[in-house]
């Protein structure tokens, strides 16, 4: 395993197209309407069979006053419409009590993580009524062995309110900060004061907050190597166990800037590369572990332990190192991981509440992942987070002979092979250096679904 | 479409004894081609059932034996307190029906635990066919005989204390019958959740998910959802038959 990836501009000029990110194999634009909401329960049931059932992880999504957000995330949701927050948590607790019928009770709680829209919109009364709620419904594991995680803007949280979060039993905290540069804030409309960002960090410190990561956005209007350059500098002094430096691409519908900034403003394809390059240059000086897809940890951080042990993991918030959950999503548009399933709840407000009112789970779409789904989820998962990938395991775990299943895709990563990007050799593909940074690009040559007509827009791989 | 006289079809060559796979479980086991025929005529092939319906309830009335082709049947009895008590696993090549010979009513209720099909063999026709072929006679006693001999198995399993040793011992006791059907002894697919087996054995869910945990960890097994691999069949079976003082009392009665 290499541990600095190598930056070479040309094979990322050559390479940079556009793809998903894989934090779901087949991903969303796959999930069909015709998933219905009694194929959910026959699923959750189901996964209650298994000699050693999966422990649980709950997401709670809100669609509340939620700031507009100017890039990161490739699922933001379209639902502006403020309502009042308790008759939303009144929905959720029902949600919360439809699907606790579902599990058998002495499957664990493991992980809790809030989205960005939650602790904005829910004051702390509101949190603890859904944190008992929880309690009431579900076993939760014990503070040793669970995760609770919420992510912040930091612009809707005080470092009085950090203080109290952590008093619920939050432990690990992101901040999607975008951006530390005055001019770049100002161009995305999202104005940070002076040390906002610091004071936070300081108070989730003391707070005891085991796991900071902070997020960073490259790419973004305004933003010069210069000023990024600052920003690293800037964020690098608030020693955070991680920071998650996402690419912004303007051409991603999803992460369009609010302020419809004049495309003079945006970096270059070349500026972009720029920014990729110095912002790998500073990390790994600074004593980030590049761990994949943007992700950077501290060497002694669990993330870049896991790596090191190779038990890292992926899941919906990028790569984790605890072990595989059954993911209950909660809330409007939140995405469920059942069994080999996928499932996501309805996007609009009304009918979340209709649908919660007659009793009913409100499932909008999903998908029961197939054999050739699991068998090369499981390809792309080894390459994103092992990047070593040897086919006798697969062939014993899914009997099939390798290189005649993935013969077209095997013939397909040659010209991968040959620019150095892998290493397919002795019946197992390696990722080599050039080619941590365009790990999705080799994940995409195993994708199925890329081949299909309903192309979609990714961001883009660089 | 009618096919030409003396044509099989492909679905007559399945569904025949004479080309069953599970034969030498089953009754034609020992028996001349012309029994196997009289036996074929008797034989009433059911559509599958589906996951959690009966095959049959308990009280019903006996008429028939099965013999499961594809898919596993759990066969369950109702306490005198209301609860559900699984009797018994039915894989492929195995027969059930039997205990009701004796009262012409089924003392047990037959449910699938997956998409299953099964023959159906009315009893009455297969005592007359027996009458004029004794090798089906012999056969029927044989399948009879060892069905005493898992009765027995399961007490004897029952009687071993420690969750580890109920568990080591049914999991060996699936190894081997997974064995006479040709397939893997060591690396298997558990047809029943974790509730029935936990039911089965005498053991709580929460019970059972642990000591499965434990032989793991010992490095007995590997779990990946419910395929198991046997990764050290010595020492689960000095684990299971071993003389070992007990490993713990995390044995429960209650029946989950």
């Amino acid at each position: 395993m290499a541990a600095t990836p190598t930056f070479d501009r040309a094979l990322l000029e050559k390479y940079d197209r556009p793809g998903p990110c894989y934090s779901l194999y087949p991903g969303l634009p796959h999930l069909h309407k015709s998933f219905s909401a009694s194929e959910y329960h026959q699923l959750a049931q189901a996964s209650n069979e298994d000699p050693i059932p999966k422990p649980l992880a709950v997401g709670v999504h809100t669609p509340l006053c939620r700031p507009r957000r100017s890039g990161g995330s490739s699922h933001g949701t379209a639902i502006r419409r403020t309502v009042h927050a308790s008759e939303y948590l009144d929905h959720l607790k029902r949600e919360i009590t439809l699907q606790a019928q579902l599990f058998d009770n002495d499957r664990q709680v493991e992980q809790l993580h809030l989205d960005d829209g939650v602790p904005a919109c829910f004051t702390d009364e509101h949190l603890m009524a859904l944190l008992d709620e929880l309690a009431r419904q579900f076993r939760i594991a014990s503070s040793d062995d669970r995760e609770f995680s919420l992510r912040v803007d930091p612009r809707s949280v005080t470092p009085e309110r950090i203080v109290s979060l952590a008093a619920l039993g939050f432990d690990r905290l992101s901040l999607d900060v975008q951006d530390l540069d005055p001019k770049v804030q100002d161009a995305i409309g999202r104005p940070l004061k002076d040390d906002q960002v610091a004071d936070l960090v300081a108070a989730a410190h003391h707070a005891g907050f085991r796991s900071l990561n902070i997020d960073l956005v490259r790419g973004l209007p305004g933003q010069t190597l210069e000023s990024f350059d600052a920003t690293l500098d800037q964020a690098i002094a608030l020693h955070p166990d991680r920071l998650t430096v996402h690419d912004h691409d303007p051409s991603d519908e999803a992460s369009r800037t609010p302020c419809r900034s004049r495309a003079e403003d945006l970096p270059s394809r070349e500026g972009r590369l720029e920014l990729l390059e110095l912002t790998l240059a500073r990390l790994t000086t600074a004593g980030y572990v590049y761990i994949g897809q943007d992700h950077f940890a501290l060497p002694d951080d669990e993330l870049a332990r896991a790596r090191h042990t190779h038990r890292l993991q992926r899941n919906f918030q990028g790569y984790s190192a605890r072990a595989d959950c059954d993911l209950i999503g909660l809330g409007v548009t939140a995405i469920g991981k059942i069994g080999d399933s996928y499932s996501q709840n309805v996007r609009e407000l009304s009918r979340y509440y209709t649908r919660l009112d007659t009793g009913q789970l409100p499932i909008w779409r999903g998908h029961d992942l197939s054999f050739d789904d699991l068998l090369r989820r499981e390809v792309i998962d080894r390459l994103m987070c092992q990047e070593w990938l040897d086919f006798a395991s697969i062939e014993a775990r899914y009997r099939i002979v390798f290189r005649n299943y993935f013969a077209p895709e095997l013939a397909a990563l040659a010209p991968l092979a040959d620019d150095g990007l892998v290493m397919v050799r002795r019946g197992a593909i390696t990722l080599l250096p050039a080619g941590r940074l365009l790990l999705r690009q080799v994940a995409m040559v195993f994708d199925r679904y890329l081949n299909k007509p309903q192309q979609r827009r990714f961001s883009r791989v660089m | 479409m009618s096919l030409p006289r003396g044509v099989t079809t492909l679905k007559e060559v399945r569904d025949s004894c004479r080309n069953c796979r599970l034969r030498s479980l089953c009754l034609p086991e020992s028996l001349s081609t012309a029994d196997i025929g009289k036996l074929e005529e008797i034989v009433h092939r059911r559509k599958p059932i589906a996951r959690g319906d009966y095959l049959f309830q308990a009280g019903h009335p006996f008429t028939a034996i099965y013999a499961v082709r594809t898919g596993s049947i759990k066969t369950s009895t109702l306490l005198s307190n209301g609860d559900e008590h699984i009797s018994g696993f039915h894989l492929p090549g195995e027969v059930i029906g039997l205990d009701a010979i004796t009262s012409d009513r089924h003392p047990s209720a037959a449910i699938a635990m997956e998409t299953t099909s099964v023959c159906e063999i009315p009893f009455n026709s297969l005592e007359a066919l027996g009458e004029q072929a004794p090798a089906l006679q012999h056969q029927l006693v044989r399948i009879m005989s060892r069905e005493l001999v898992t009765e027995q198995g399961t007490a004897q399993l029952l009687t071993r204390r420690s969750a580890e040793q109920r568990l080591a011992a049914i999991l060996l006791n699936f190894s081997d019958r997974f064995a006479n059907r040709g397939l893997s002894a060591s690396r298997f697919r558990l047809p029943m959740s974790r509730l029935d087996l936990g039911n089965y054995l005498g053991l709580v869910p929460e019970t059972m998910s642990r000591t499965f945990r434990r032989l793991e960890e010992q490095g007995l097994l590997s779990i990946a959802g419910k395929e198991v691999s046997i990764l050290d069949k010595c020492a689960l079976t000095e684990l299971a038959y071993g003389t070992g003082p007990d490993a713990s009392d995390t044995t429960r009665s209650g029946r989950a």
